[in-house]
């Protein structure tokens, strides 16, 4: 049988407030296979974003298992765990933030042949990446010199340069205005599918939510 | 809540902030007070030590014995200003002390030597001659002399008396000013020092509010209004915290001063006198005045100066300013002109620096990996971001190398200068009536004895060119005769010779000449000097020229052979170890041959000793300044680096989140700390080896007159590198802490900076 | 008579001598200072009933704590303008001595006693002024009774072969040169030499020599004259003179032209100041003036930058109807040394006219 290209069992999380421990989440598993995309639905502070890191190895789930592709993790935070999870998302899982994924003292253009280089791929055809996403000709410019929009859109060509099976992304167009977060959710989404990848979207906008194949609500606030 | 309770709302959140501020602040206010306090005392110390030991002169009895009472009696009654001068040696720890007469010395009015007044008379090191007295016939070593003021000349002086120059062991009184000199510029680089830091740590502070401000301006609240709390923020944080670190340079200057005090005491028998206490307000109205130029100067400066505060004008500005301090330094005029210059090259250097090193550290790097690419991008903002505390590192560097060049200089030169003066481990003088043959047939008979040779000193003139006898054309310069040439004098530092030119004077077919005189008259060897001995005109080869490490008159070394019997021999003097015998044993010799039981015997090795040790104890000090400056200049870019890396943690996190294993981001960050610190070591490298130039080059010949050979210690160098490169570490250690601290916030790279590029 | 004023500077510099050797609170507080007692038994005291010793008594006094040797002069010079001047050389014992026990070791610069001299010469309303300090025991002052001389550095008064006296000091620009005759027996003041000094009894061993005749050269800023006139000469020694509370000293040693000499003294303290003098006739008949037999007031002052002092006298003695006002000539007349004090010659009218000098301390 193929695996599937991520499958998480029966994770648990529970964050300390005070002296009370609050559980994030309890016993959640998922699913997801190529070409399909998930989307993490709630409101702020319902483990959204938790569940993202967890998923791509920033921070351990309580109990649980995930696996990626072949891989599987099962807690463990030794150095080896610590080095098979950096070498998946090094090559296999692109991560776009809601903000702040580019290097500022890199170009845009430098910032897509950086993360094409961590993941092994070939640098040349990083300028294509940002043409394909509209903006080739701010390729030169640095960070602070485009709009908000501009960056995500360097974010996404930083992700899909990387060439990798899964993509999780947090809110990745949380701080722009609607006409322009449709413009790069749509990109996303039409990469996404012509690529066959995964996609994992954390976002409480419901609409986008539908463009999604699949759903995950954690909607409701953390249980003490 | 006020605009004032919401501007001081981010120190209740971030204490470590504060707390940084005041730290550096009281660090440098500690340095600066101790450093400035130190000089301050210092240069009252020496000012009065040089007056104690200033060109004095003394009596002497023409028949060669000691001085006594009675002679002192005799002179006073025959209406001569003389005061009694007896130095007793005792062993450590008590040292050395002067006995001296204050009724005596009241003739000599304000000039009186060592200032002896009676309010001084603590034995430190002056006492009351009785007391003094008291101590030689308790066994202590003690040695009259009568001194009479500057003004008295030979004819004023009775028969069976000569007047003798007197001096107190080695002539240190050019050594010490030059050490002043060296404080007194340590005292302005510190100053300057200080300003770059807390203008760093200021800085800082208003990165890391500007979400405050822009809140505040969106309130509502002029900007005006926002800086002139801040100036009151300033004053108030500076006025607080100046008083501790006042207070601890006072305890610093205290704790070296006792060492220092020492050192003093043994080089110039001045007392360093006790902290005039109170004061504390000039140094806190000018670390309160540095403090504002540093954090808000500019808010003026550049105003008025727009051209100032682009980036490319920093670079019109500052090589033109760079080349304008540079020859002024090299083509000086007065001390002043050569100051203002060093400050303009400082300057220079410290607006150019960071562009260079931001410049360097990106050349190249676009055809490079994407990795490498980032590093030196990231590097080059660092720079730029850290800009103050790497000028402060970089000066604070600069300085320490061009110190320790200057006082391992100064120490090893002093050593040759003991070595050739104090080559023999005793002096025993001829006695005035006695026939120095005498001793010498006495020391050439003797089995057992060591090396030895006779010093007959005289005067002579020198005749420039061969001139003819125009009297009004010739020189005059001392004479010093050696015989025989033996190994107590080959050793010496020769400045230039001609080959075999040790043999050429021991058999009289030459002479040496002092670099003073060398220099004076452009003799070289090989050329023919013309002098005259006694009767006779001589015309010798110059055959070497002798370093004299700052003597200030022309001497010539002839070989005892030469001297005519008509010579006028003013002081002659037996130089020797005593080999296998005991001195006492020679002494006894030589008082029977010149039948005399009054033997003035010098014993060179307990002054060199104590010279050296003296020496040696004055250069920690200056060296444990420079350390301290160092320290304060290396934690400042420590803090300052590990706060600026802490606003970039998300960016470091990147790497992370990118796929880099944790060790793989901190190897970054090691990388990234340790060039930039490296780098620092580095450009203060030719700023240090510069200003060691300027100092002895520079600022000693037109201080003093004479230079100092200009040496380079690349050991020292690697000695800072290393420094420099565990300063880049430990900001690396700490940075590496910070990021296994948890996950950042994203958010937090836009509002409080860290998104610089 | 110079002592009031001394003891003073003598506690002062014997202040400034013990602070290194035994730090000894030092006595301060103006004259006051002299009525403490004499730290040390060993000092002998003089009393009512001893008796004058000569030569001997032109000797030190190793066994008091100060003494001092005194000359005043009023002369005129060759072109007949009035010319005054004296000299002084005192002796402040740290350490009280037998006149038989052996002197310290010069070669070991004791420090039981120390010397100072003052000189100065007053001329056309100039005063100039020097003085000199030395420590005693090794030769640099001293004093000898046979052959008479007292010394200090290069200033000297030593008797000569032909009995006069010479009298050589040198300042910085001036110096004098005197040949001093001596006439008449000494002359002891109050009881046979005893000279209280307060009504309770402390006192001094005090005589003068009143009669001398000198002459000689004074050089004053290169210029030479040749002067001639009358002097009086003073020794005193004590171990403690003054009480507590006296604040000043007012002096006069006179010549008159009737040939009469007078000498009186005023200390002056706040119950009520202590006045003694000596009448000397002619006939050097000596009559002793008690405090009942005189009065002294003061007449004009003069204001100085040293402070006010009082220049202008009137002296009556009844049992010798003598009515005298004594002035001081126009100028500044302070010996400024270590502790300024007034001096000056003075001109007699009245009753009697003659000449003499003033010395006036604590103003």
């Amino acid at each position: 049988m193929v695996a599937s290209l991520l499958t998480a069992r029966d994770l648990n999380k529970q964050f300390r407030s005070g002296n009370q421990p609050v559980s994030v989440f309890r016993n959640l598993s998922l699913q997801l296979d190529r070409g399909e995309s998930l989307a993490l639905v709630g409101r702020s502070g319902s483990g959204k974003s938790t569940l993202l890191n967890i998923l791509c190895g920033l921070e351990k789930p309580d109990t649980g298992s995930v696996q990626v592709l072949d891989e599987v993790f099962e807690g463990g935070t030794d150095r080896q765990t610590e080095a098979r999870w950096a070498n998946l998302r090094r090559q296999q899982i692109g991560v776009v933030f809601q903000e702040a994924n580019l290097m500022p003292a890199l170009s845009l253009l430098d910032n897509v042949r950086l993360r094409a280089r961590l993941a092994g791929q070939n640098e040349d055809d990083c300028r294509d990446w940002l043409e394909r996403l509209g903006i080739g000709e701010l390729a030169g410019r640095y960070p602070d010199q485009v709009s908000g929009g501009q960056r995500q859109r360097a974010a996404l060509a930083m992700v899909f340069a990387m060439k990798p099976a899964l993509i999780l992304a947090d809110e990745p167009t949380g701080s722009l205005d609607r006409h322009t977060a449709e413009d790069v959710t749509g990109q996303l989404f039409d990469l996404q599918a012509r690529h066959g990848c995964g996609l994992i979207l954390a976002t409480h906008d419901a609409e986008l939510a539908t463009r999604c194949s699949h759903h995950l609500d954690l909607g409701h606030l953390p249980e003490t | 809540m006020t605009v004032c309770s919401a501007l001081l709302s981010h120190y209740r959140r971030h204490p470590l902030q504060l707390l940084a501020l005041a730290l550096m602040i009281v660090l440098a206010t500690m340095l600066w007070t101790g450093v400035s306090h130190l000089t301050d005392h210092a240069r009252a110390s020496l000012a009065q030590s040089e007056q104690a030991i200033a060109g004095q002169q003394q009596l002497v009895r023409e028949d060669g014995q000691a001085v006594s009472v009675q002679d002192f009696a005799y002179l006073r009654r025959q209406g001569l200003c003389v005061m009694p001068w007896l130095e007793v040696q005792r062993p450590p720890p008590e040292g050395r002390v002067i006995g001296v007469d204050p009724f005596a010395s009241a003739c000599f009015g304000s000039d009186a030597p060592g200032q002896a007044r009676v309010d001084a008379l603590n034995g430190e090191p002056f006492l009351d001659i009785a007391e003094a007295k008291a101590m030689v016939r308790q066994g202590s070593n003690g040695d009259l002399s009568l001194l009479v003021p500057v003004d008295v000349e030979a004819d004023a002086v009775p028969a069976d008396y000569r007047l003798k120059d007197f001096s107190m062991g080695p002539a240190t009184g050019e050594l010490g000013e030059s050490f002043l000199l060296n404080l007194d510029a340590l005292g302005v680089l510190v100053l300057l020092i200080t300003a770059l830091l807390v203008r760093s740590v200021y800085q800082l502070g208003l990165v890391q509010r500007r979400e405050s401000f822009t809140l505040l301006r969106r309130f509502g609240v002029p900007a005006t209004r926002v800086q002139v709390l801040l100036l009151i923020e300033m004053v108030a944080l500076t006025s607080v915290w100046v008083i501790p670190g006042i207070w601890l340079g006072r305890l610093l200057a205290e704790i070296l001063g006792g060492g220092f005090g020492q050192v003093l005491e043994s080089l110039f028998d001045a007392p360093l006198y006790a902290v005039d206490g109170g004061g504390f307000v000039l140094p806190a109205l000018v670390m309160v005045t540095v403090v504002l130029l540093a954090c808000f100067a500019d808010k003026r400066l550049l105003r008025r100066l727009p051209w100032l505060s682009g980036r490319p004008s920093v670079v019109w500005f500052g090589v033109p300013v760079l080349g304008l301090g540079l020859a002024m330094v090299a083509w000086p005029f007065t001390l002043g002109w050569l100051f203002v210059g060093i400050a303009l090259v400082f300057v220079a250097v410290g607006l150019l620096t960071p562009r260079v090193l931001s410049y360097v550290a990106q050349w190249g790097a676009e055809g490079a990996g994407a990795i490498t690419l980032w590093q030196r991008r990231e590097l080059a903002v660092l720079f730029r971001r850290l800009a103050l505390p790497v000028v402060a590192l970089q000066f604070a560097v600069a300085m320490v190398l061009a110190i320790q060049a200057l006082v391992t200089t100064f120490e090893d030169t002093f050593e040759r200068w003991l070595g050739q003066r104090l080559e023999a481990e005793f002096y025993v003088e001829v006695p005035e009536q006695s026939a120095a043959v005498d001793g010498v047939r006495y020391l050439a008979g003797l089995s057992g004895v060591g090396d030895w040779h006779l010093v007959q000193r005289g005067k002579t003139h020198v005749v420039p060119e061969m001139a003819g006898d125009d009297a009004a054309t010739s020189v005059e310069v001392d004479l010093f005769s050696i015989s025989p040439i033996g190994p107590l004098v080959t050793g010496w530092t020769l400045l230039d010779a001609i080959p075999d030119a040790w043999e050429k004077l021991a058999t009289g077919q030459g002479v040496m000449v002092n670099e003073q005189l060398a220099r004076r008259q452009g003799y070289q060897p090989g050329e023919t000097i013309g002098f005259t001995l006694g009767e006779q005109s001589l015309a010798l080869p110059v055959v070497g020229v002798y370093a004299d490490y700052g003597r200030p008159d022309g001497e010539i070394l002839v070989a005892g052979q030469i001297l005519p019997e008509t010579f006028n021999t003013r002081f002659q003097s037996l130089s020797l170890n005593p080999g296998t015998l005991a001195m006492a044993e020679i002494e006894q010799g030589l008082a029977a041959v010149w039948n005399t039981d009054q033997l003035t015997v010098r014993d060179n090795g307990s002054i060199r000793s104590l010279a050296s040790g003296v020496f040696d104890q004055t250069f920690l000090i200056t060296r444990a300044i420079t350390v301290l400056t160092l320290v304060l200049a290396g934690t400042s870019l420590l803090i300052m680096g590990w706060v600026f890396f802490t606003t970039r943690a998300w960016y470091y996190r990147l790497l992370f989140v990118w796929g880099l294993s944790p060790r793989e981001v901190a190897g970054q960050l090691r990388w990234l700390a340790m060039f930039l610190t490296g780098a620092v070591a580095v450009a203060a490298l030719p700023l240090g080896v510069w200003l060691t130039w300027a100092l002895v080059s520079r600022i000693n010949p037109l201080a003093f007159g004479w230079s100092l050979p200009m040496a380079v210690y690349p050991g020292f160098w690697l000695e800072m590198l290393v420094l420099c490169l565990v300063i880049g570490l430990a900001i690396s250690v700490l940075m590496r802490r910070q990021l296994g601290a948890g996950v950042p916030a994203p958010a937090m790279a836009n509002v409080a900076g860290g998104g610089e590029r | 008579m110079t002592w009031c004023f001394q003891p003073l500077r003598w506690g002062l510099m014997a202040f400034v001598l013990s602070l290194p050797a035994c730090q000894e609170t030092p006595e301060s507080g103006g004259f006051a200072g002299l009525g403490e007692q004499v730290a040390g038994e060993a000092f002998a005291q003089p009393a009512p009933g001893d008796r004058l010793r000569f030569p001997e008594d032109f000797g030190p006094h190793p066994r008091h704590r100060i003494e001092w040797w005194y000359l005043t002069a009023t002369l005129t010079t060759e072109q007949g303008e009035p010319l005054g001047l004296q000299w002084t050389q005192f002796r402040q014992a740290l350490e009280a001595r037998d006149p038989g026990s052996p002197e310290p070791d010069p070669s070991s610069w004791p420090l039981d006693a120390a010397w100072m001299a003052h000189a100065a010469v007053s001329f056309q309303g100039q005063h100039w002024f020097s003085e000199k300090l030395a420590r005693g025991g090794i030769g640099q002052a001293g004093a000898t009774a046979e052959p008479f001389e007292v010394w200090l550095d290069d200033w000297h008064l030593q008797v000569e072969d032909d009995g006069r006296w010479r009298l050589q000091v040198s300042g910085e620009g001036w110096s004098y040169d005197l040949r001093v005759k001596i006439e008449g027996e000494p002359v002891a003041h109050g009881d046979d030499g005893f000279s209280p000094k307060s009504a309770s009894g402390e006192g001094s061993m005090y005589f003068s020599l009143v009669d001398l005749a000198i002459e000689g050269e004074v050089t004053l800023g290169g210029e030479t004259f040749g002067v001639s006139g009358q002097g009086w000469f003073d020794r005193e020694w004590s171990s403690q003179f003054l009480k507590a509370g006296q604040q000043g000293w007012d002096w006069f040693a006179l010549h008159l032209e009737s040939g009469d000499k007078l000498m009186m003294f005023r200390l002056r303290e706040a119950g009520g100041d202590f006045l003694s003098g000596t009448w000397v006739t002619p006939e050097r008949e000596v009559i002793p003036l008690g405090a009942d037999t005189m009065t002294l007031e003061v007449v004009e002052h003069r204001d100085t930058a040293e402070g006010n002092v009082p220049v202008q006298w009137h002296i009556h003695i009844p049992g010798r109807q003598a009515e005298l006002t004594v002035v001081a000539p126009p100028g500044h007349y302070w010996n400024d040394g270590l502790f300024p004090y007034w001096e000056s010659p003075v001109s007699v009218t009245g009753s009697h006219q003659g000449e003499g000098y003033m010395e006036l301390t604590g103003y």
